[in-house]
């Protein structure tokens, strides 16, 4: 990483530890909304933007993370426990649902995981002896952590934040191993990979569990943190949501989720002045960013980067030295 | 001198078409063996039989007196076994360097040890010595997508010597590559064969290279062998001349 990337993360992570303290409630749900579904993000990045296989499911695994928290924190699971068990099943799930992808790629897998986002959809909805239906479940319980009571706004927010911190450092290492070159080469040529002793299905299922695992995990603290879940919170709009985020903050950059989850969730909220136009707006923002910067908001800063170091170092060969010439 | 790669009556059909029919060949240890012949001759179908890209209709692949007939590519990877592609197979996303470690990270500990161990996977140093080698040292740090053409084809072939292979079936590895680079191309793989010792398999068009590389030439025509022996006694055969010139 460069210097002023490591500044800008400085940065980024004292103003997320400031935040809360210079906001109202809302203000500090919303950024614990942006929190939560950047855990989620940060798994569908892993999953389509570095192992570069399409998932339309991941609005499904918070789902399932979510309502395994409801439905276990009653029956007297503790909170982190059942916050395991959501990752796990997750994870076992999201390994079967990686079958497919050995068969099939592009957009044949992406309605594969669309048909298994509306599979679960439809279980939480009509499943009412298990998941209460369309009336959802309330007052999912905050969790205590070492007796710390996280049931105000800003200490779950905090308790979020460091969730994310630990997940993204252990995101970072892998990605830093031979597993997240692994993982780039499934995306870029299985073929070669394959032929240099990567076992490329072993790859695509763990690239597949891992993510969904990280979705379920998000989910997991969705649920106490809306503290009322129903089904249609999960359906296909989260996940198209989800995959906004990572295209928009730029697929395949490790930061892309934080930036593609803060545009998601803060842009509609900013954009609320504008009324009943809000969504018009942001979805004519979201088409024009689309369309100049394809490679997401971190591309776009990376070349404008890039060509502010040619700059300098053509203004650099252009002058001439002390002493040069005849 | 016992044979690493045996071939027994090797067979592909695709439909009604027979692009492979009834090969057989062996390659001994230590040897240079090269495969011509014209286009559509089956030479790549018969290179994605033998490294399971393919599986073939009929016969046997073995390795090291071993049957490897529809074993997966990456299990042979790891049996010593490596392969380049007609074209162009470099991850142009990852740096030179990376590449060479992801060619051979595969060959270090298991998947946990991959996961919890050093980012290199321990292969810094040869990755250093394989850049050094193919002379692309000062390219170490570059993505292999920027490099030219010529560049990416010695950095496929470092590649496919980076696990320190036993056999390597290289399939055309001088096609489009200029005259100066192709000479640099041929110079490393004899010093990397007189270094290490290993077998290669070559498959390619470019006849100068295969005479000046080979010890041994097979030429394929319509999924079958129709000659072999020395490379100038190859240039000479009439068989071979009217295979590729048709008269």
């Amino acid at each position: 990483m460069t210097r002023v990337g490591i500044i800008a993360v400085v940065v980024a992570a004292v103003a997320a530890i400031a935040a809360p303290f210079f906001l109202k409630p809302f203000g500090i749900f919303l950024i614990s909304t942006w929190v939560v579904l950047t855990i989620a993000a940060i798994g569908l990045n892993l999953t389509l933007g570095y192992a570069g296989q399409i998932s339309l499911a991941q609005g499904a695994f918070v789902g399932i993370g979510a309502y395994t928290v409801a439905l276990l924190t009653p029956l007297g699971v503790p909170f982190f426990a059942a916050f395991f068990a959501a990752g796990l099943l997750c994870f076992a799930i999201g390994w079967v649902l990686g079958y497919p992808a050995l068969r099939v790629q592009h957009h044949y897998l992406a309605f594969v995981t669309l048909a298994f986002t509306t599979l679960v959809f439809l279980v939480l909805r009509n499943e009412e002896w298990l998941t209460n239906g369309i009336y959802g479940i309330t007052g999912t319980q905050r969790p205590i952590l070492f007796g710390w009571k996280t049931n105000g706004a800003r200490d779950f927010y905090f308790l979020c934040l460091g969730v994310l911190g630990l997940l993204s450092l252990a995101t970072w290492w892998m990605l830093r191993s031979p597993w997240g070159r692994a993982f780039v080469a499934l995306r870029e040529n299985p073929i070669r990979a394959l032929s240099l002793g990567l076992d490329t299905r072993l790859y695509t299922l763990m690239a597949f569990a891992i993510g969904s695992s990280l979705g379920g995990l998000s989910g997991a603290l969705y649920a106490p943190l809306v503290q009322f879940i129903e089904p249609n919170s999960f359906a296909l709009g989260l996940s198209f949501n989800l995959l906004l985020m990572v295209i928009v903050g730029g697929s395949g950059n490790f930061f892309g989720p934080f930036v593609g989850a803060l545009v998601a969730v803060l842009l509609p909220e900013w954009l609320r002045v504008t009324q009943s136009y809000y969504l018009i707006i942001y979805a004519a923002a979201i088409m024009v960013m689309m369309a100049f910067c394809p490679s997401g908001l971190l591309g776009l800063a990376e070349r404008a980067s890039r060509a502010l170091d040619g700059r300098r170092a053509v203004t650099k060969t252009s002058v001439p030295t002390e002493g040069a010439g005849p | 001198m016992t044979a690493v790669l045996e071939v027994s009556n090797l067979r592909k059909t695709f439909g009604g078409i027979t692009a492979v029919d009834g090969v057989s060949f062996d390659v001994r240890a230590g040897e240079i063996l090269g495969i011509i012949g014209p286009n559509g001759s089956g030479k790549s179908t018969l290179f994605n039989c033998v490294l399971g890209q393919l599986q073939p209709s009929a016969g046997d692949v073995r390795i090291d007196g071993k049957l490897t007939t529809g074993v997966r590519p990456c299990d042979l990877n790891r049996l010593g076994v490596s392969r380049t592609f007609q074209l162009l197979q470099v991850f142009p996303q990852l740096s030179v360097r990376d590449n060479l470690i992801l060619a051979g990270q595969e060959h270090q500990g298991s998947m946990a040890s991959r996961l919890f161990g050093r980012a290199d996977a321990g292969l810094g140093d040869t990755a250093t010595q394989m850049i050094e080698f193919f002379r692309l040292s000062h390219l170490a740090g570059e993505q292999a997508g920027s490099l030219s053409y010529g560049q990416q084809k010695l950095l496929d072939a470092a590649m496919a010597f980076m696990a320190g292979p036993r056999l390597v079936l290289l399939d055309e590895p001088a096609g489009g590559v200029n005259l100066t680079m192709l000479g640099h191309l041929r110079e490393r793989l004899q010093a990397y064969h007189a270094e290490r010792k290993a077998t290669f398999v070559v498959i390619e068009h470019q006849m100068e290279f295969v005479m000046a590389l080979c010890t041994r030439v097979l030429v394929l025509a319509e999924g079958r062998i129709i000659a072999e022996g020395a490379p100038q006694d190859i240039r000479r055969n009439p068989v071979v001349i009217k295979a590729y010139l048709g008269h």
